[in-house]
């Protein structure tokens, strides 16, 4: 049997520590923040980052670089015969359409996965895939596997401020149009490609019974209902904001009485489009085996 | 001996002179309402309800029959109904005339089935019905008819006489029912409304000498009063150049709505309208530029006779009328373009709140509210110029909810919600949360909950001497009105305000949305808000110009 390895981006929110103890090799994001170059959770954390983001400091995103992904790669084959590349959603990064591309040069070895998943789900695919490999699928099965699969998640993010979506621009037009004379919190959605607009509140109350009632909406409608045997992840992540998401799971355990969720940041990559203070409630169905 | 039966032609005096009585006490029976709030109310929505079946009735002339009858009664107090008086006084028509419509003369025990045909059919209309209220009047005026019916009473007189004189005595308990009233110190005034059209009617039953002449509705041209007499006015300044009448002998159904959609359609054209529907005809008056127009669109509905077609101006007017013509909005049922899946109807009042409900994403306002609830019609006008296969009435006013859902039981073509939303700030609320990706059916639930989240207060002033939950409130006071009750009362209006709010927050409170009306100054609506935001450090305080009149501030906490 052919030993299988996991790799992601550091956007799963696995850390490097937490990547190691679970056996998934984590590839950190690069930031040019006033122009350095920093990595995620190599010499850029959390708090770090909302500080600079707070003082104004003008933060890009960008894709690793092919000498770290090639690097990361090769190391990574040294010790097993294939990997599978989990990147973040090809719809907000190119990271996935260049590592396709550097992945024609390995015959197979290195199969990348576009699942258009980011965050809290791109890091269930991650546990999906080590799963797979564990019951002996190969890298191209895994990764036909979690492509298929790649529609059965679902993320809501409440955001506190619209300040730093207007100033990213990486959202539709639609969801640039919530700004009206009230202030709201919008809520975004994605499924798969973008950012998108999906409804607005405005009390943070309002904006978590919102996405508590979409997320139940997918579940009935389209990941086969609340079952016995719990067949859905529960997720809420957050940014710079823990108090709220721990609150948050509270009401959500609620209404999913014995479920797993998982509660983790938000990816950087998300935050720095978004800003601080933002709520997300995401799932994913199970995976069959 | 007097008269024992009841033909149409009395039914139709008896009608218009209720509907004169009323009118005639309508500010007296405005009095009557038990919050002090300067808004035209009771009195005001029933005699605009009865006023518009009046109306018709009046265009039946003097050969009346009584299907005829009954269907004027009905569909124009149906159409004319605002406010929940006036939607429930439709109502108790609406039963009345189902159950005599059939009948060549009505004997009492055929009254007496009516009266409680009426009562059947008001009391379904109103979710929860409130006994003290309207309600209870009618129902002791249909008990007591029942009672002398079934005892043998055989003389018509005696036996309207009685069952006024119970409605009256039941009016006279509404104090004990409602304990509001007796507060307040006043009978109920949908009621009092009720025996006013009671008492006109019987009136003209014996014969009294009563002016029936009903005045065409101001400001419309719908009005199908008087044409004729309007006809020297007009010369002055012609629009329509072409008097166009006509009778369409039916071949498909012409129900209320095919009615308004084909009013509307003819308003779209020109003005002086009448449109009267019979069983099998409907008789056609309109003034127009095009004539051709209106006869095209009603050989849709059947053949037609009896034309007349009259040139009313000179040529050189015709400058005149192209402005006036280009001026008119295109006819909503010309519309083209793609029906979108969601639309939003909003009752507001207000430059400010308008702009904020179109900002949200509301297609269409209805300008009203406190002041003057727009009427079943006014609804389904709108109704009719949203081009959305679903759409949400928020009514935004406790006072409107009945005639909107009026309006959603008329109309069969769109799919009309109606969110009972009370205040502005539950109309707020409810259209904020609403999500275009989900169900109409999801979006209600959604919404409904969403609006039992927001606590409203609105500050205004009293019009009247009274006492209401255990509060005095002078004349001229400020009051700060809770959706429960008073909140507040005093002679300072910030202060009043202030008041209102604490009793709105809660341990949960997160925002609390001040919208300031026409009457406060914007300086004065800031140190308002400076106030607020020293006090609840906590909160999030949002300021809006509302521009609404009556009421200084209109607050929500959610």
């Amino acid at each position: 049997m052919a030993s299988v390895a996991i790799v992601t981006d550091s956007n799963s929110g696995i850390t490097q520590a937490v990547g190691r103890e679970m056996g998934i090799f984590v590839l950190p994001m690069p930031f040019m923040i006033d122009d350095e170059t920093y990595f995620e959770d190599i010499n850029l954390t959390q708090e770090g980052f909302y500080k600079k983001l707070a003082s104004g400091a003008n933060i890009a995103t960008s894709q690793p670089s092919p000498e770290s992904v090639l690097k990361l790669w090769d190391n990574v084959l040294s010790e097993y015969d294939e990997l599978v590349h989990i990147p973040m959603s090809s719809g907000l990064s190119g990271s996935c359409q260049s590592a396709m591309i550097l992945a024609e040069e390995y015959q197979g070895r290195v199969q990348v996965v576009n699942n258009q998943r980011i965050s809290v789900t791109q890091r269930q695919s991650c546990l999906d895939a080590k799963l797979l490999a564990s019951k002996g699928k190969n890298a191209k099965e895994i990764k036909e596997f979690l492509e298929a699969d790649k529609f059965n998640s679902s993320i809501y993010i409440m955001l506190n401020t619209l300040y730093y979506l207007k100033k990213g621009g990486r959202i539709t037009p639609a969801a640039a149009a919530i700004g009206t004379m009230l202030r709201l919190k919008p809520v975004l959605q994605i499924q798969g490609e973008k950012l998108d607009a999906f409804a607005k509140a405005r009390t943070t109350n309002q904006g978590k019974s919102i996405m508590l009632n979409a997320i139940k909406a997918d579940i009935e409608k389209r990941f086969g209902g609340m079952t016995p045997d719990r067949h859905i992840w529960l997720q809420i992540a957050h940014t710079a904001n823990p108090d709220e998401a721990f609150s948050y799971r509270d009401e959500v355990l609620e209404h999913f009485p014995g479920y797993d969720v998982h509660v983790d940041a938000l990816s950087l990559s998300v935050a720095c489009h978004i800003g601080p203070g933002a709520l997300a409630l995401a799932c994913c169905r199970k995976i069959d085996l | 001996m007097s008269l024992q039966q009841i033909d149409a032609g009395m039914l139709s005096r008896m009608f218009l002179a209720g509907a004169k009585n009323l009118e005639s006490k309508k500010e007296w029976i405005n009095e009557l309402n038990v919050f002090p709030v300067p808004d035209g109310d009771t009195g005001t929505n029933m005699t605009m309800t009865i006023m518009s079946a009046a109306r018709e009735v009046t265009q039946l002339g003097d050969a009346v029959s009584m299907p005829g009858l009954c269907k004027a009664i009905s569909g124009g107090s149906l159409r004319g109904a605002r406010g929940n008086s006036g939607v429930i006084l439709s109502q108790l028509f609406r039963g009345f005339t189902r159950r005599i419509k059939e009948e060549q003369a009505l004997t009492i025990p055929i009254l007496a089935e009516a009266f409680d045909k009426a009562v059947e059919t008001a009391y379904k209309a109103v979710m929860k019905p409130k006994e003290g209220t309207i309600l209870t009047v009618a129902r002791g005026a249909a008990e007591k008819a029942e009672e002398l019916a079934e005892s043998g009473c055989a003389d018509m007189e005696t036996f309207l006489s009685t069952v006024i004189k119970h409605a009256e005595y039941v009016l006279s308990q509404t104090p004990e029912m409602l304990p509001v009233l007796k507060q307040a110190g006043v009978v109920d005034s949908g009621g009092q409304g009720l025996i006013a059209v009671m008492s006109g009617a019987f009136d003209a039953f014996l014969g009294k000498e009563i002016d029936f002449s009903i005045k065409p509705a101001p400001g419309s041209g719908a009005n199908g009063g008087s044409v004729r007499e309007s006809r020297a006015e007009e010369q002055v300044e012609i629009k329509f150049g072409y008097c166009t009448e006509f009778i369409i002998m039916l071949n498909k159904t012409f129900n209320i709505k095919t009615e308004m959609d084909f009013k509307a359609y003819l308003e779209s054209i020109g003005d002086s309208i009448v449109c009267v529907a019979d069983d099998d005809v409907v008789k056609v008056h309109v003034h127009t530029n095009d004539p051709g127009l209106a006869i095209q669109k009603a050989l849709k509905y059947g053949a037609l006779s009896n034309m007349k077609i009259d040139n009313m101006r000179l040529e050189h007017q015709e400058k005149l009328f192209k402005a006036a013509q280009a001026s008119k909005p295109a006819p909503a049922t010309e519309l083209s373009a793609p029906l979108k899946d969601y639309g939003f109807i909003a009752v507001s009042a207000g430059d400010g709140i308008n702009e904020i409900f179109k900002s949200l994403g509301v297609d269409y306002i209805i300008e009203g509210g406190q002041t003057m609830n727009p009427s079943t019609a006014d609804i389904l006008d709108a109704v009719e110029k949203v081009n959305a296969k679903t759409i949400f009435i928020l009514p935004n006013n406790k006072n409107i909810i009945l005639a909107a859902n009026q309006a959603a039981e008329l109309t069969a073509e769109k799919d009309l919600f109606v969110i009972p939303t009370k205040t502005i700030p539950q109309g707020i609320t409810a259209v904020i949360n609403f999500v275009p990706d989900l169900t109409a059916d999801e979006n209600e639930a959604n919404m409904l909950s969403e609006i039992g989240n927001v606590s409203t207060g609105q500050v205004t002033y009293a019009v009247r001497d009274t006492v209401i939950d255990d509060k005095e409130i002078k004349k001229g006071d400020f009051m700060g009105i809770g959706d429960d009750g008073i909140l507040a009362v005093g002679s300072d209006i910030a202060g009043v305000a202030g008041d209102t709010v604490s009793k709105m927050m809660n341990q949960e409170s997160e925002l609390i949305s001040i919208y300031y009306g026409s009457d406060v100054k914007e300086e004065d609506a800031e140190s308002f808000r400076a106030q607020m935001a020293d006090r609840y450090p906590d909160c999030d305080i949002e300021l809006q110009y509302g521009g609404q009149p009556i009421y200084y501030y209109v607050m929500s906490v959610e």
